[in-house]
């Protein structure tokens, strides 16, 4: 009995040796490799889950910055937020309402069919499709029709001309499927990924990691140089700090009041950025008090901009109108509004013209899931405690949050909006009277008019002038306080080269080496 | 003992039909709805109604209710309306590192609290007991979060050390998983420690007071035949309760701390649920929770009579 024991004892102690060993001469291999250039692993740590993996149906950033790699594209943006070609080499556009996309010859899905046209006219049908329910359908509500001229030429006929349709494709969300794909998956892809970007879907292990490996039949030589990607879903910030200091992970984002926690340390450097959010003041326009624009615009006046920037945002963002200010060429300048300079004696003012000379009483509704946005609440109830509004503070979870927001329940909702890269999604779908995301009962007819116009001018100049316009007025009537626009924090670790984010694609990392 | 055994199963029934109903309500009670959620800012009506139709949103709330009850019956809990994927599996893989989470943890706080407590009862009223009893107040007062992201922040800063950030399971590679849990099992160990430690000291106090203790005493056995066969069998029954609770809330409890580890556990799973709306994996996760915590305590029952030989299941 005893023998049999020790024998057992021994194996174990002799398997766990060898264990061990084994490990170390891992180890010694992967050193090796990575001096010679091979075994090129990024490592992500990701703040969120993916919420699934179709392109089509999951608008979260969680989701997209994983499919975006997976998927690609007609056309995407480049570094200066200009349109270049994607999976289409080139288009022309015969009149205001065509557009005829030329596609690259031979890019291969990962399931190693080639693309072509009939592939991009299934894409855009299944996204029109109602039933799909796709989040980006409403990009596309212009389309009339798609044809396929021939295997590597199709034809988008639209119903009306639009300026933003070009901007719109490079949505990550416009991405081109496989139609057999989603036929052998019940048009579900959530769980699956092929498409013909330059990583491909390897597995994706619930709250732990997905992971992509190099699609070695890319059509563009060269890319991508990492050979696998790793994303890691670390909720807990403390956890990715850890991570990133240890060299655990190579990339993670973090919070503007931890960025400043990894200062001293060595082997990382935090990178930023300017985002494409805002943060925003709704108000429920139909209600009194905020039915007067005049008590909208005391509130403006109301509002010191620079203290939200110092205190939430620890001193890093810019203000923002409707149009956040990374948006390429058509923000405007918005330090030199009227209602963006701190006036409390022109607010008393303008109050005492609505009718309210000693102020009133109000409730400002947030989401608690969102530190920023609670001290966002904080800090004006203080400011506009000084021209005699009073406000509470209600601070709910974020899925009751997106309930209030929609119905607008509340008379005055703390938010923040990315509005994508074209102004027509800032100014017209958010705020025109027919507009979805327009949820503060807002109405202007010159307004809409205006907005309306610009979306079919095919003069860019004469498009800009109309946005410049549009951006004035909306500040001016205040259905939203528009705040401050926050940068983004990524931290890398030294052995990371040739990363850059813009504010369009924060995320991309085809030219990404380790060293 | 079967009987008893056999009727406390079928007790199962109704509490699980009543977990499951409430949980039901509560779901769909709770403000925000999952193609809301989806959707957010780029939600139109027609999308919001297709989105629902999809999901049978709209159909009545008994009708909702039935078609789910009778594919948990069958063994199908359905599919996570986020992500598409099978209920039960998910909940089943999860379910395995959860529980060896809520073991490693109750054996840590075993092998710390009981000889504590014994210690304390034994020593009453010395600085010894003052010392275990303070230790103890610690281990219940000081949060399980704030005590995990104390030892994440001194271990990388003072240390660089970080546990590793893939899991893998107990059976693939043994010894990394032991390095993966090990921190979170502390965490959650010495909570539940501090609880196990007083209950054991009073119950042993308790016990060492009564008379047949006495009579031992008084027949000249030894100090630590009294203690241990005698006084701590005795005990055992009150801490044995403490012990089936905390198991059990452990389940539920390991939430924060797997979220702070990124431990991909059922209490992950619960969490992201709720915040998306996702009803269906919440009705089962929140079901298979409150069945093995029902289990767990009948076990604990059984267990008492066999600690305790005068304690008959008819």
């Amino acid at each position: 009995m005893l023998k049999k024991w020790s024998l057992l004892l021994l194996v174990l102690v002799l398997s766990l040796i060898m264990s061990a060993c084994s490990e170390e001469s891992d180890a010694g291999d992967e050193g090796e490799d990575t001096s010679k250039g091979a075994a090129q692993e990024l490592k992500i740590a990701n703040d969120q889950e993916p919420a699934g993996l179709d392109p089509h149906k999951t608008p979260a950033h969680s989701s997209v910055r994983i499919y975006s790699k997976i998927y690609e594209g007609l056309v995407s943006l480049d570094e200066n937020m200009e349109i270049e070609g994607q999976l289409a080499e080139s288009w022309d556009q015969p009149n205001d309402d065509t557009y005829v996309f030329n596609l690259v010859e031979g890019v291969q899905f990962h399931n190693g069919r080639e693309m072509t046209a009939e592939d991009v006219k299934y894409s855009f049908e299944r996204i029109l499709d109602e039933e799909t329910a796709s989040h980006i359908a409403s990009y596309f509500n212009m389309v009339d029709s798609i044809e396929v001229v021939d295997d590597y030429t199709v034809q988008f006929n639209l119903s009306e001309p639009s300026a933003s349709f070009l901007n719109n494709l490079t949505n990550a969300s416009a991405a081109i499927v496989p139609e057999e794909l989603v036929e052998e998956n019940d048009g579900d892809l959530q769980q699956v990924a092929e498409g013909t970007g330059p990583f491909t879907f390897v597995e994706w292990v619930p709250d732990s990691k997905v992971t992509l490996e190099k699609n070695e039949d890319y059509y563009i030589e060269g890319q991508p140089k990492l050979d696998t990607v790793s994303y890691y879903t670390m909720k807990e910030e403390a956890s990715r700090l850890s991570a990133i200091r240890t060299g655990e992970v190579d990339m993670t984002t973090v919070g503007a009041k931890s960025s400043s926690l990894l200062e001293d340390q060595e082997n990382v450097e935090v990178i930023d950025y300017q985002s494409l959010e805002y943060s925003y003041v709704g108000f429920n326009v139909d209600k009194e008090p905020f039915n007067d624009e005049k008590v909208r615009q005391a509130l403006s006046l109301a509002t010191d901009r620079d203290k939200v920037t110092e205190i939430v945002w620890d001193g890093d963002a810019e203000q923002s109108g409707p149009v956040a200010p990374s948006m390429g060429e058509w923000p405007i300048d918005v330090t030199e509004a009227e209602l963006y300079n701190r006036d409390i004696e022109k607010a008393k003012e303008l109050l005492a013209e609505a009718g309210y000379e000693n102020g009133f009483e109000t409730e400002i509704t947030t989401a608690s899931t969102y530190p920023d946005m609670v001290d966002t609440a904080q800090l004006l109830q203080q400011q506009w405690a000084e021209i005699g509004v009073e406000a509470s503070i209600n601070q709910i979870e974020w899925g009751e949050y997106i309930d209030v927001w929609s119905d607008t329940s509340a008379d005055v909702l703390i938010g923040r909006n990315g509005s994508g890269t074209d102004p027509d999604r800032s100014l017209n779908y958010f705020f025109h009277t027919e507009g979805s995301a327009n949820v503060w009962n807002f109405s202007d007819g010159d307004y809409d008019q205006l907005v309306e116009e610009a979306e079919m001018e095919s003069d860019q100049e004469a498009r800009k002038e109309m946005y410049v316009e549009a951006q004035e007025e909306i500040i001016n009537l205040s259905p939203n306080l528009f705040l401050v626009s926050p940068k983004n924090y990524v931290a890398v670790n030294e052995s990371v080269a040739d990363y850059t984010p813009y504010a369009h694609n924060a995320e991309d990392i085809v030219e990404v080496t380790k060293e | 003992m079967l009987t008893y055994i056999t009727r406390r199963i079928l007790m199962l029934i109704p509490v699980l039909f009543g977990v499951s109903v409430f949980i039901f309500i509560v779901m769909r009670i709770v403000p925000g709805d999952l193609a809301m959620t989806i959707l957010g800012n780029n939600a139109t009506p027609e999308s919001l109604h297709q989105l629902r139709e999809d999901f049978g949103l709209n159909l009545p709330l008994y009708v909702q209710y039935f078609n789910w009850m009778s594919g948990v019956l069958t063994g199908d809990f359905g599919q996570s309306m986020r992500t598409g994927q099978e209920v039960l599996p998910d909940i089943l893989s999860r379910f395995k590192l959860t529980f060896e989470l809520t073991l490693i943890s109750a054996f840590i706080s075993w092998i710390i609290a009981i000889p504590l407590g014994i210690i304390a009862a034994v020593k009453r009223n010395t600085n010894t007991d003052f010392g275990v009893r303070l230790i103890s107040l610690l281990g219940v007062s000081v949060p399980n979060f704030a005590l995990a992201i104390i030892i994440i922040l001194v271990l990388s800063l003072a240390f660089s050390y970080s546990p590793p950030i893939e899991y893998v399971g107990f059976f693939e590679n043994p010894l990394q998983n032991l390095e993966i849990m090990i921190i979170p099992a502390i965490v959650l160990g010495s909570s539940m420690a501090g609880a196990v430690m007083r209950m054991t000291r009073s119950s042993v106090l308790e016990i060492l007071r009564q008379d047949f203790i006495r009579t031992i005493r008084a027949k000249g056995a030894r100090e630590r035949i009294v203690i241990f066969n005698h006084a701590l069998r005795n005990a055992m029954i009150p801490i044995l309760t403490i012990i089936g609770l905390q198991v059990g809330t452990l389940l539920g409890g390991t939430v924060i701390i797997e979220q702070i580890f990124s431990l991909p556990g059922l209490g992950q799973l619960v969490l992201t649920a709720i915040n998306q709306r996702d009803f269906i994996v919440v009705q089962g996760a929140v079901l298979f929770i409150a069945f093995v915590f029902v289990f767990i305590n009948l076990l604990v029952d059984v267990l008492y009579s066999y600690l305790d030989p005068r304690i008959k299941y008819k």
